[in-house]
């Protein structure tokens, strides 16, 4: 007998055993439940303790080794309790940038404790955390699961009475920088309904075009023309890699034995970026729209919005979205009478960035560990239980609603030839206006940063820019007069990315940068092959090492050298993500690394940060 | 199966043609060009992990891992650029970032596959200026200790326990480079102990607590030969030194067994030292057993012998054998009895019916007998009455094997739950006892099942009908005419079905095939058959008597009620074996004789006990369950106790000194088999082969006309070993013990959970 079976069953309090139940319901295989489980368990106890866990493997017919080894990957799942109130401070680039190691600080110094520890009455815990998609809201906490933005030392310590004291908190009420007045560079598409009251509401949504494109596509379209319409308007993937949407539809075989999924990657992660949260919360229902048209063109009846565990706010918005699409029939069974069938459901990530590889979360979503899947087979063929599966990035999926509306040509048009349409830009760092503007594929760069971003702030000068999240190469000042279009970014030696683009002065350090950029690397690394688990572990200790005043003159070619040791050789992309910004930043700023070690840190002293654990 | 197309292409300016959807690294390798790996272990899944195995293809803009590339038309691989050598150094480096590199004082050092690699592609020197990771190291069970630091996370263990045995105990903690290899219950391993992990685990991460850092691994001798456990014949390998076995693993991974062995055949050779193996003879003197000269030993024996056979006849002397001793020990008993002592009772404890299914199959024993190999290569296998998991480790590995590399299908008809229902496509649960009205069922359509049942059966009939090849495996409860149901449906299939019955220890089948029975001489050849007795009786030259003796079960109630007088025991425990417990009947008897390594419930009855060797301990062969033979060797000297072989041919030779039969001739095991190569049909075997370690395919049935055969009420009984148990013998292995009790008591390392396995 497994020890889960030993166990005495432990009594599930019924709302959280209703909720087994329905995570339980969502899957054609059991184990897939199990994350979900262990977050909501964890919610409910505070941490996942042996019994409960014992419990979930019970009804997951799992055993001990499979639910202990899938909660040890994740960084939110926790084995001992932490505080009531555990606050979560992001340091990650956009963060750091606008005071988010002095946020941390500040609160080392209140509470009197460490990462990952709790003051003695157990009301507050401490841990920094990597980047939650708050980026243009910078710097940000969260308690529990609310999000606070924008802090200042003042606001810190106002949080804190509130919460002592056990008043109401303000957390945001949505992504800040998401609603603004709109730019004339601007070409609201999916972010039209942004800042429309009660915009992710059915009915507000169905004033507003709703669900008039999945009408057009169920009663007017075949599966071919979807995608057809889809290819012509050159949209390309959001999350990262740009690769043509309509394409990789097109992959799909049509006459699978397996039943064929549809995913939709909410994973939002990559350092900087914080466009899907805003797209999930004033506009889940464009999402499910453009999630089903998806499953009708490629056939599939079933779908999932894997969200990253952080945005658990984002997900009962989304949860309650699909309600009330399930209840218009616009969802479900016989979709608007046309015969086709389609289920949606939304399910949590757990903490872990490798989950938005798209292989990791399919791993992830069967109630695993996050390790990426060897290649190929290629998901559309081999995807999700085996099933041919599409998955695709919030922004993308958002994207078609409008392509199938108003015609793939139309979409096309809004960008320059072979990157279609338009695209969320999130700009943080040093600007004056940070916020999440919606463009046209093609703008150039350096406008976006002086328009869009009302340009450095406090009169500074520019000094590099990620211009799509961490994993980007570094651009020099000099090297941003260009198009933000996948291809001239790409000419320039960087890469588009996920949009999430980073401002970055000329006071900054930039050996320090690339200290931090190394420590979320390390920190997400899922440990699988060797060159990233070993490489991004070395770096991140010797960039340690040499910000802090221990370097010699070998490190610093050691340190380009290691970096590109890894590119290429990786088992996944992560590793190329870990070791481009770092040869980019050796390369570019070599003079930085030599200012070292001549004394301390050639801009700012160095950053009393806690080493992540 | 359809011919596979090849596929032409070229490593290193070198042309090969392969078989379709062959990998890189498995062509270079047959190339051998050198494709270093660690995380690559065939026949277990793909990882690409470890990225040691680049190797550079034109067109293809990355280096690509050989392990995960199938080889294409026209595609050219180079393993040996300096692209490709960059790589290997690269990844060295980085592997060895963290590693604690204390190879002087770790248990791998000199068979370590990363110190190996390292000499090869690695640099000569550390860059690594920084802290490396620390981690305690970590008791996981008595037999298994884990260092994470030393752990290269190639997942080898994770994924032999989980796809190879289906145990699923080892999982990995944390992430990043703080990965770690953790066991199933908080800091402890519950599970089947197998090993296999300690085995696969290519540097010194996972080790052996029987073994670790008690020597290095080139002060050692080598030994291999067959498990002395259960009757699979997995063939192990002794690490010798000073004497001593400190370590049994699966060194060549060249036997029957490939690289499978059990927790017995990897922890349970610790019983040849064991404190109360008897190390000289012992004389019952003054109701005490006292130790003795082998001179007096003998005397003693013959004399008193000869006492009661001239008193009581031959017919009141008995000879029980063993399942343990050897081929050529079983013949030379089977000729001492008859011609020695005079007698034809002689049996052993039956654990499967050998002699039903050789004389069902008859001349057809050699094809229509199923070996380990079939067992993986088949598409369907049915298994009646055992559990393979529990009582033959290794048909279960086979069969799982065979279940995950090629979807083989697997039926079972059991009246217990087992494991392997897990992978089962159909499992019949039938009554305790109803197994062989199941075969009469499937081979005659007779018999009364409940509704439910009879559907599964007409549902295996019917699936077995439409299959291309099937091989049966059976326990003890299938026996004599069971058996002829399952030959005649068989036969009846349109699938060439090959047969397997399952006994429980080392050499049973090697008992049955060498005539330690009361009716059959070696070869099964019927005692009833004149020819047959006449054909011995001129090979052994003496006189074989005619009438068939005593099953051991009737010896031993004979001995109760008198009738038989002398019995002699040859590494058997009947007083356990056949629940005389109460059997001071034994005492009864004027003299009782036992050969044995411990001082055995029977033993303690004993008029005179003589030291045996076990069977680590001396040459000859024996035959495992499926009829492969092997060769098993000295790998130690036991210091005191002699080979059964040996003990035989002596007390033959005192005997023969009071008239009693002619002394056996063969000197050596050597001889014995040359003897039998040449004279037991299913037996002419190459030599060369054995001699060589391999495996050789037997098949003795009997050549007779005279073919009735039918089993005595009761005589054919599993002993219903389990992994942690092994007759009589598991008793004195101490290390199978220390798992039995940590699973009573269950183990734990660490009453806290190690925070260190988390995020
Ligand atoms: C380490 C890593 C993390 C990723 N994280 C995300 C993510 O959070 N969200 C996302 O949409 N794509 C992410 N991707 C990209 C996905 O693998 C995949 O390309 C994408 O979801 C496909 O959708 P798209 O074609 O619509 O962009 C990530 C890739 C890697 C290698
Ligand atoms: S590069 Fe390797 S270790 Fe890094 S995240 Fe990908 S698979 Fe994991
Ligand atoms: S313990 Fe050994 S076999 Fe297991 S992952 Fe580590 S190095 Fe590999
Ligand atoms: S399966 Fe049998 S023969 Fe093989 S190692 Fe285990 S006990 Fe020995
Ligand atoms: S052997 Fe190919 S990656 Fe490990």
């Amino acid at each position: 007998m497994s020890p889960a079976e030993q166990a005495r069953p432990l009594q599930i309090p019924a709302t959280l055993d209703a909720k087994f139940v329905q995570l339980i319901g969502r899957y054609p295989i059991k184990r897939s439940a199990l994350i979900p489980m262990m977050m909501y368990a964890q919610d409910y106890y505070g941490f996942v303790g042996d019994d409960v866990l014992a419990e979930i493997a019970r009804r997951l017919d799992l055993n001990m080794t499979q639910v202990t080894e899938t909660l040890a990957y994740y960084s939110m799942l926790r084995r001992k309790p932490m505080g009531k109130y555990h606050i979560q401070v992001c340091t990650n680039v956009s963060c750091m940038l606008r005071g988010g190691n002095e946020t941390l600080a500040h609160l080392r110094k209140r509470l009197s404790i460490g990462h990952k520890e709790i003051t003695p009455s157990g009301t507050f815990s401490l841990e920094e955390v990597e980047c939650m998609g708050a980026c243009t809201g910078a710097p940000c906490v969260q308690v529990n699961y609310d999000y606070f933005e924008q802090l200042t030392p003042i606001l810190v310590d106002e949080l804190l009475e509130q919460l002592q004291t056990g008043m109401k908190t303000k957390p945001v009420a949505c992504t800040t920088g998401s609603i603004h007045e709109r730019h004339e560079l601007e070409v609201p598409v999916i972010s039209r309904r942004f800042g429309i009251e009660n915009s992710r509401k059915i009915d507000v949504y169905r004033q507003h075009d709703g669900y008039k494109a999945l009408e057009k596509a169920v009663r007017e379209m075949t599966p071919e023309a979807i995608i057809d319409e889809v290819k012509k308007s050159n949209l390309r993937g959001r999350g990262g890699a740009g690769f043509p949407t309509g394409m990789k539809w097109s992959f799909v075989p049509k006459d699978s034995p397996k039943p064929k999924y549809i995913l939709c990657n909410a994973d939002e992660s990559e350092p900087g970026t914080c466009k899907d949260r805003p797209l999930m919360e004033h506009d889940p229902h464009q999402l499910i729209e453009g999630i089903t048209i998806a499953g009708r063109a490629i056939g599939s009846k079933q779908g999932y919005i894997y969200i990253r565990g952080e945005y658990r706010y984002v997900l009962d918005i989304v949860d309650a979205a699909l309600a009330e699409a399930y209840a218009a029939g616009y969802l479900g069974k016989n979709i608007l009478g046309s015969g086709f069938d389609f289920d949606l459901y939304t399910h949590t990530g757990a903490g872990a960035y490798e989950c938005g590889e798209e292989s990791a979360l399919m791993e992830s979503l069967e109630g695993k560990r996050g390790y990426p899947r060897i290649k190929p087979p290629f998901p559309a063929v081999v995807g999700l239980y085996g099933g041919p599966t599409v998955i695709n990035n919030v922004e993308s999926l958002s994207a078609v609603p409008s392509i199938i509306l108003r015609g793939g040509e139309w979409y096309a048009g809004l960008g320059t030839p072979k990157n279609g349409g338009t695209r969320m830009l999130c700009i943080s760092g040093h600007v004056n206006h940070p916020g999440i503007y919606e463009v046209p594929l093609g703008l150039n760069m350096k406008r976006a940063i002086e328009e869009l971003g009302g340009g450095v702030r406090d009169g500074k000068k520019l000094k590099a820019v990620i211009p799509g999240g961490s994993s980007c190469p570094l651009l020099k000042a000099d090297e941003i007069d260009i198009a933000m279009d996948y291809d001239s970014v790409a000419k320039a030696g960087s890469m588009l990315g996920s949009g999430g683009m980073v401002v970055i002065d000329e006071d900054t350090c930039m050996v320090d940068m690339a200290r931090r950029i190394m420590h979320f690397y390390a920190h997400e690394s899922c440990g699988w092959c060797i060159p990233c688990r070993e490489g991004t572990a070395w770096l991140r200790k010797m960039l340690d090492r040499f910000h802090d005043g221990g370097g010699t003159s070998e490190d610093i070619p050691l340190i380009g050298e290691l970096a590109q040791n890894m590119l290429g050789k990786t088992f996944c992309p992560l590793g190329d993500a870990a070791a481009m910004p770092t040869i980019s930043i050796v390369k570019k700023w070599k003079n930085e690394f030599e200012d070292h070690l001549k004394g301390k840190c050639a801009y700012r002293p160095a950053n009393d940060l806690l080493v992540l654990a | 199966m359809a011919e596979l197309k090849q596929i032409n292409f070229t490593i290193n300016e070198q042309k090969v043609a392969v078989p379709a959807g062959t990998l890189v690294i498995d062509a270079a390798k047959r190339m051998e060009m050198e494709v270093p790996s660690f995380c690559y272990y065939k026949g277990l899944s793909l990882q690409a992990a470890c990225r040691m195995c680049l190797v550079e293809v034109e067109k293809m803009p990355k280096l690509q891992t050989a392990c995960t590339l199938t080889a294409t038309e026209g595609m050219i691989v180079r393993t040996d650029t300096p692209q490709v050598h960059d790589a290997r150094k690269n990844m060295l480096e980085f592997l060895l970032s963290n590693h604690p590199l204390d190879c002087p004082v770790c248990d791998k050092g000199g068979e370590c596959e990363l110190q190996d690699m390292t000499f090869r592609y690695g640099l000569d020197h550390s860059r690594f200026n920084e802290e490396k990771l620390h981690y305690p190291e970590e008791k996981w069970s008595p037999l298994v200790y884990y260092d994470a630091p030393r752990c290269i996370l190639c997942f080898r263990c994770v994924r032999v326990c989980d796809e190879g045995m289906d145990v699923k105990a080892l999982g990995v903690g944390a992430r990043g480079v703080q990965s770690v290899i953790l066991p199933n219950t908080s800091g402890a391993l519950n599970c089947e102990e197998c090993g296999a992990c300690i085995d696969i685990c290519p540097v010194g991460a996972l080790t052996s607590g029987t073994y670790r850092y008690q020597t290095r691994p080139w002060e050692m001798t080598y030994v291999s030969e067959p498990c002395t456990h259960c009757s699979n014949g997995c063939k192990t390998t002794l690490s010798v030194r000073n004497n001593e076995i400190l370590r049994a693993n699966n060194r060549d991974q060249s036997g029957i067994n490939g690289e499978f062995l059990c927790g017995k055949g990897r922890f349970g050779f610790d019983f040849t030292n064991n404190a109360e193996r008897i190390r000289q003879p012992l004389i019952r003197r003054d109701g005490k057993l006292s130790p003795a000269t082998w001179e007096d030993a003998f005397e003693e024996i013959a004399r008193r012998l000869k006492q009661v056979r001239d008193k009581s006849g031959a017919a009141s002397i008995g000879v029980i054998g063993s399942n343990h001793t050897t081929n050529e020990e079983n013949y030379l008993l089977n000729r001492f009895a008859r011609l020695n002592l005079g007698t034809n009772n002689l049996d052993h404890h039956r654990t499967a019916d050998y002699a039903g299914l050789a004389t069902a199959l008859g001349a057809n024993t050699l094809p229509a007998q199923a070996t380990m190999a079939d067992i993986y290569a088949a598409n369907n296998i049915l298994v009646i009455g055992n559990d393979p998991s529990q009582q033959n480790p290794l048909v279960a590995w086979q069969i799982r094997t065979a279940i995950r590399h090629h979807n083989a299908k697997l039926f079972l008809i059991n009246s217990q739950p087992t494991k392997l229902e897990r992978q089962s496509s159909l499992t019949i649960r039938v009554p305790a006892g109803a197994e062989a009205a199941a075969v009469r069922w499937l081979a005659r359509g007779e018999g009364n099942f409940p509704e439910e049942i009879t559907g599964q059966l007409a549902k295996l009939k019917e699936t077995l009908e439409q299959a291309l090849d099937a091989v049966v495996l059976f326990g003890a409860a299938i026996a004599g005419q069971a058996i002829r149901d399952l030959f005649t449906f068989g036969s009846r299939l349109k699938a060439s079905t090959r047969l397997m019955a399952l006994g429980d220890y080392a050499n049973s089948r090697g008992a049955a095939d060498f005539g330690v029975f009361p009716d059959r001489l070696p070869g099964y050849a019927p005692l009833s058959d004149a020819g047959e007795r006449d054909r011995f009786s001129k090979l052994w030259g003496g006189e074989i008597p005619a009438a068939a003796g005593m099953t051991a079960k009737q010896m031993m109630d004979a001995a109760g009620s008198g009738k038989l007088k002398a019995l002699y025991v040859v590494g058997a425990n009947p007083v356990k074996t056949f629940g005389a417990k109460k059997s001071d009947k034994l005492g009864s008897l004027d003299l009782l004789i036992v050969q044995d390594l411990f001082l055995t419930e029977t033993a303690q009855r004993a008029d005179v006990v003589l030291p045996a060797a076990s069977s680590y301990e001396k040459d000859g062969t024996m035959t495992s369950t499926s009829g492969e033979l092997q060769m098993t060797h000295r790998s130690i000297d036991p210091q005191g106790p002699r080979s059964d072989f040996d003990l035989i041919r002596i007390l033959s030779y005192q005997l023969s000194q009071l008239g009693m039969g002619p002394a056996i001739r063969l000197r050596t095991p050597e001889a014995a088999l040359d003897e039998i190569r040449q004279n037991i049909p299913g037996y002419r075997v190459s030599a060369a082969n054995l001699m060589a370690g391999g495996a050789e395919r037997t098949g003795a049935a009997p050549q007779s006309t005279e073919n009735s055969y039918s089993v005595p009420e009761g005589a054919i009984f599993s002993s219903q070993d389990s992994l942690f148990s092994s007759g009589t013998l598991g008793r004195y292995c101490s290390r199978l013990n220390s798992c039995n009790e940590a699973k009573e008591k269950p183990w734990s390392s660490s009453p806290n959970i190690q925070s260190w396995w988390y995020r």
